[in-house]
Order: structure tokens, then sequence, then C-alpha cells
């Protein structure tokens, strides 16, 4: 059972997946509206499969690596979802279900059993500074893919290529809008997640600044989104700033996020 | 019974004809009263929009000359033009050739704009007329049915009203594109030029919210506002007034720019950077090409909206090659149907030769059937009905099948003489 949700989810987000990319190609509005279909039902399923892991193993299926992954495409597919009801934005898709996709074949490789949580990482607090920090950097993903599409539709605009590919596109205003959306509860979330984090260092450890690779790096990045919501907020930043910005603060995510993992240990890594 | 379609639209009349048959003269009567009285009629479709006048009927196969005959002369009276003028504007079309154009009409592939949404709800409403005046049946029912079905499917298959096809038209997508939503966003529109006022009203029927009008005279300009009931500006005041608009369309006949790079980069200063759309209709231009490297600056000249519109012209005029494809599909369909008909009554009529039949010789048999019981009796009967129903599933099932194949008529011919049936 709890292979079948995981494995229905995975074969609907890839059909969904395809289903965007074909309708970029052949430039038909409704082959998106089916994969965006697809995506809800996938959705559906892995909602299911998190909810199963849940109830199966007792814990929060987030400490694993594997399983962290398959919760960040999760609360992505999730996110763009709901962010479908306030804008029309069906084609955003094609970035995020890929995406989506690839987390969920990641995932799949650690999958098979459920991870044993050492004493010191039980409690509320560890489950909730990873929910927090998750969703925050999964907000910035989508932020990103919104930027990505952004400075392709601006491109077509601005060479005044507006026909074939560009009318399938979302407008700017829309991806502008979901960029905000983003940045304005990514922000905050990320934060609570350092916050929560090293709240339970301070705890469980007596120490709430460690100089741990990922901290510094997730100070960073913090700091980066800090200074983007900055300009975006006080300073009227709109648009292709944003946009360009957006994109380079999360290819600045992922980069510390694979030389940490490549050549740092940390007390960080997940089980 | 066969179908008959009279017509001409604006290919093949002038205004001028056309416009005599307009429906909105109400102190005549409906033509469908008139039509309805004619010989030979059973059904009628009457069509008539600002580009096409439209006949459709259904008639007597024999009295098909006569009809036509009729329907013309019934268009020159009610057009009061000379038969000979009428000739020249008219076609005829009957059968297949009928049926295809009514799928090409409804799914606007002949309409002067093709694509254009506005011709399937006439075609719709003029079979509503059709319907309450009672000169409906079998044959236009199913052909105006389909040729709904026919218009959505190319609707929906085909990217025939995608896109653009006029300068407004464009200027609206591209709004879209930009601000996804339009409600509540600001015109500005400078200077007067029909294009430019065209576009704005387009764009207003969109939501927006408010409209400045600008012109080198202030008169011009108050009373263009007052048109467009909008607020008038004066030109000096555009670099100000620019903070506050979104879209801007520009057409004045001045020698040099209205607006600078630097009045635009200026305002979007002033108003944090907030999406500009500025549309540039005038020749020579007014604003300069410049200010369309500014970061949420998107400006399009007169040659960008018509490149545009060419190319989504040519788009659709892809796009209707699949859709003829369609239609030729959709009238084979509707003709392998109509010949099914022709067999139809054959088929009642052979069922109902051979059950008399069964029923009389049963009648026959009830004084010896008597003794039997009546577990027996029910017997019997079943037993007749059986047979009766095999014999005649053969020959029912083949006649359907040739039917689709033109054959039908021949092998109803062969039956009803093999079977003596009548009529």
């Amino acid at each position: 059972m709890n292979t079948f949700f995981f494995k229905a989810a995975f074969c609907a987000y890839l059909v969904s997946a395809l289903g965007y990319v074909a309708s970029l190609l052949v430039n038909r509005f409704r082959i998106a509206k089916m994969a965006l279909w697809l995506m809800i039902s996938a959705f559906l399923f892995h909602s299911l499969f998190l909810l199963y892991r849940l109830f199966e193993t007792g814990q929060t299926p987030l400490l694993g690596f594997h399983e962290a992954l398959t919760f960040f495409a999760w609360v992505m597919a999730g996110i763009f979802l709901a962010l479908q009801f306030k804008t029309r934005t069906v084609v955003l898709g094609a970035f995020v279900s890929p995406v989506v996709c690839l987390l969920m074949i990641y995932a799949s490789l650690g999958l098979r059993s459920a991870v044993t949580i050492p004493a010191v990482l039980q409690g509320g607090l560890v489950p909730l500074h990873v929910i927090l920090s998750v969703t925050g950097e999964a907000l910035f993903a989508l932020a990103s893919c919104a930027g990505a599409m952004y400075l392709l539709q601006d491109r077509f605009l601005k060479s005044k290529k507006a026909g074939r590919i560009s009318r399938l596109l979302p407008s700017l205003g829309d991806l502008d809008r979901i960029n905000h959306l983003c940045l304005l509860w990514g922000f905050p979330l990320l934060t609570m997640g350092v916050l929560t984090g090293s709240l339970w260092a301070r705890l469980a450890l007596g120490n709430s600044w460690l100089w741990d690779p990922k901290q510094v790096w997730t100070f960073t990045v913090w700091g980066t989104y800090a200074v983007l919501l900055h300009q975006r907020l006080a300073i009227g930043w709109k648009g292709h700033k944003t946009a360009v910005f957006s994109l380079l603060a999360f290819l600045l995510f992922l980069a510390a996020f694979l030389v940490e993992r490549a050549f740092f240990t940390t007390f960080h890594r997940f089980l | 019974m066969g179908i008959l379609l009279i017509g001409m639209s604006h290919k093949t009349s002038p205004l001028a004809v056309r416009e005599r048959f307009s429906l909105s003269c109400e102190n005549r009567d409906h033509p469908l009263d008139r039509i309805r009285q004619m010989p030979s009629i059973r059904e009628a479709l009457y069509l008539a929009t600002c580009n096409r006048v439209e006949v459709l009927v259904s008639a007597a196969e024999e009295a098909e000359q006569a009809v036509e005959e009729g329907l013309k002369a019934l268009m020159a009276e009610r057009g009061g033009i000379s038969g000979q003028e009428l000739e020249r504007c008219l076609y005829t079309l009957s059968g297949a050739e009928a049926v295809r154009h009514l799928f090409r009409v409804a799914s606007s592939l002949d309409s002067l704009v093709m694509g254009e949404p506005q011709i399937l709800g006439q075609v719709k409403e003029a079979y509503r007329e059709a319907v309450e005046h009672g000169v409906t049946g079998i044959l236009l029912n199913r052909i105006l049915h389909h040729a709904f079905q026919v218009a959505k499917r190319v609707r929906t298959e085909t990217g025939i009203a995608d896109n653009a096809v006029s300068v407004g038209y464009a200027a609206v997508e591209l709004a879209k594109k930009i601000f996804g939503r339009l409600d509540g966003k600001v015109i500005l529109l400078v200077g007067a030029g029909e294009m430019s006022e065209l576009a704005a009203r387009h764009l207003l029927k969109q939501g927006i919210k408010s409209i400045f009008v600008a012109n080198r005279t202030h008169a011009r300009a108050l009373e263009m506002a007052e048109q467009f009931e909008g607020k008038a500006v004066v030109l000096e005041q555009v670099p100000e007034v620019l903070k506050s608009v979104d879209i801007v369309i520009s057409s004045t006949g001045a020698s040099n720019y209205v607006l600078t790079r630097d009045m635009v980069a200026a305002a979007l200063r002033r108003r944090k950077n907030r999406f500009l759309f500025l549309i540039d209709i005038a020749v020579p231009r007014d604003i300069e090409p410049t200010a369309g490297d500014i970061d949420n600056v998107y400006l399009y000249n007169i040659d960008h909206l018509q490149e545009l519109v060419d190319e989504n012209r040519n788009h659709r005029l892809r796009e209707a090659e699949k859709a003829e494809a369609i239609i030729e599909e959709e009238v084979g369909n509707h003709t392998a149907w109509l010949s099914t008909l022709d067999v139809v009554p054959t088929i009642v009529e052979f069922r109902e030769k051979i059950e008399g039949i069964m029923k009389a010789e049963l009648e026959k048999s009830a004084s010896w059937r008597h003794s039997l019981s009546e577990m027996d009796q029910r017997h019997v009967e079943s037993l007749m009905a059986s047979i009766v129903n095999k014999i005649l599933h053969e020959p029912t099932a083949c006649l359907r099948e040739q039917s689709r194949n033109q054959n039908g008529k021949a092998y109803a011919a062969a039956l009803r003489k093999l079977f003596k049936l009548e009529r």
C-alpha cells in the first residue's frame, strides 16, 4: 500500500509533466489543462502516501533525506495548485512538474524503510524546524520557477515575438504576483525554521550557533532573500529585476546545497 | 426529400443588396411566414446577418426546381430588385453541397473575419425562429444540431479562433499578457485618431477603470474626454500623469517625441516600477524607441502590432485547412445518416408485413390451439416470434449496411418488389 501510493503519485506527476511539455510543443492550452488535473490527482496520491507513512511509523515522515525530498516536492506541488485559485498560471506547471518529478525520482532511491530516529532528535521541535524550513525553501523554489518563466515571457514581449508560445505562457502580472506571494510567505517561514532550529540546538546541545556548514549556508541564503524582500517591499523592485534576483538566489541555494553535500561533513545531515 | 439552399454572402453580393434583406425592419412579416405557405416545402430556415442571407429548405425532390423558382421570386420581391440582378448575387446549393455550406458558415469558415464567434449565435437564433414558426422537422433538426456540433469541434480542435486579427484586439491581447487582468487599470489616450480610439474602446470593454485624454488643444481633449467619460489633460501634463496610468496609446501629429526615454524612466521610478504598456500608433513616432529598453516597459509601435496581426491571420489560414478536413468528415457522416433515412421506411414496412403474416397465421390457428395448455400456447407464440425475428434480422442489417454505400435505394426497391410492399 505504502509504495503503491508513492508509485501512483509519481506516475501521475510524470504524465502530467510530459503533458505540460507537449502542450508547449504543440501549442495547445487544452493539454496543459489536462496536465493540471493529472497533477491534482498526483498530489492527492502523494498526500495519501505521506499520511500513510505518518500512521504507519507514528513519526513525521521527514527526517530522512529522501523523506524530506518528497515532502519538499509535495509542498511545491501543493502551493502551485493553491496558486491556481488566485492566478491564471496553468502553464507554469511546465516548470514546476518536472522539478517535482526529479525530486520524486531522487526520493524513490532511498524510501524503502523508515529511518530510526536517535533520542537527541526526538521531540516536537525538530519536525517543526524541518517543516518550516522545507516549506520556506519550497516557496523559494516556486518563486524561482515563476521567475524563469517570467524571463521567458518578458523576452518574448520585449522582442515583439509575442506570437505562438507567448500566448500560452502566463501573463507577466500573474507571474510577478506568484513571485511576490512566495517571497512574502517563504521568508517568514524560513525565518521561523531557523529560529526553531537554533532553539532546539540551545535546548539539546546548549549552544545555538555551531558553525555548522549548513547553518552558515542557510544563513547566507536567508540573508539574500532578506535583501530581495527588502528591495521588493521598500525600494519597489518589481518584474524583471526580482525575477532575475530570485532565480539567482535559488541557484545559489542549490549550489551551496550540492557543495555542502559533496565536500563537508555536517552535523545537520538528514538521517 | 431533398435539401436546398439559396443564399448570398459578402463574397457574392454588395452590401447595397444584402441590406435589403435585413430582418430589422419590423413592419414586414417574417419571411418564414411566406416560405411556409409555399407548396412542397416541408421545413425552412431563414438566416440573415449583415454579411449573408441564407434560405435553407427541405422539399420533395421532384419539386426542387419549382421550389427554387419560388424562393427566388420571393427574394426578388422582398429585396425589391430585379430577378436578373438577384441572379448575379445568389448561389444555389443542394444535397451534400448545401450541408457543407451550412457547416462552413456555422464554423465561421465563410465569415468575413474568419473565426469570428458571432455567426454561430446567429445561426442558433435563426434555428430558434424556425422552431417557433413550426417549420422544422427531422431533416433540418438533424442538420442544424449537427452544424452546432461541427462548429464546436472546429473551435476546440483547431486554432481558427486563436489570436487577434485586428490592431485593436492585438493591443488588448498584449495588455492581457502583460497585466494578466485589466480591471482596475488606467489608460492614457494621447492625441486623437481613428485607430487609437478604436484600440481604447476595445480596452475599455475589458474592465479598465478610468481613462485620461490628452490633446494639444484643450477643447478637443475635453470633447474626447466627454466621449470616453474620462478626464481631460493638456499635453504638458502627460509626464506627470504617466505615474498613475498603466497603458498609453499615443497618436498625435507631432513631429518630435511626445514621450522621451527620460520622461518614461522618471515616471517608472515614481510608480515603483509597475508595468507600463506603451502603444505608439503615430507616424512619425511619438515615443522615443529606446524607452522600450527600460525594464518593465513594453513599447509597441504600429509596425509591431501589424506584424502580430499578420502572423495571427496566417495562423488562422493554416488552421482553416484543418477545419475544412473536419467539415469534409462531418459532411460524410451526415450523408451516411441521410442515406440510412432512405431505407428506414422500407425496413419498417418490411417488418410490419412479416409480423402481420405471423399474427394472421396465429389467429387462423386459434381453433386448434385451444386444446393446448396455456403454457404451451405461449410457447408456440414465442417460437413464431423468434423465427420471424431471425428471418428479419439479416435482410434488415444488410439494407442498413448497403445504404451507407449509396446502394440503399436499389436494395430497398428490390426488397419492396420481392415482398410486394405497398407505396
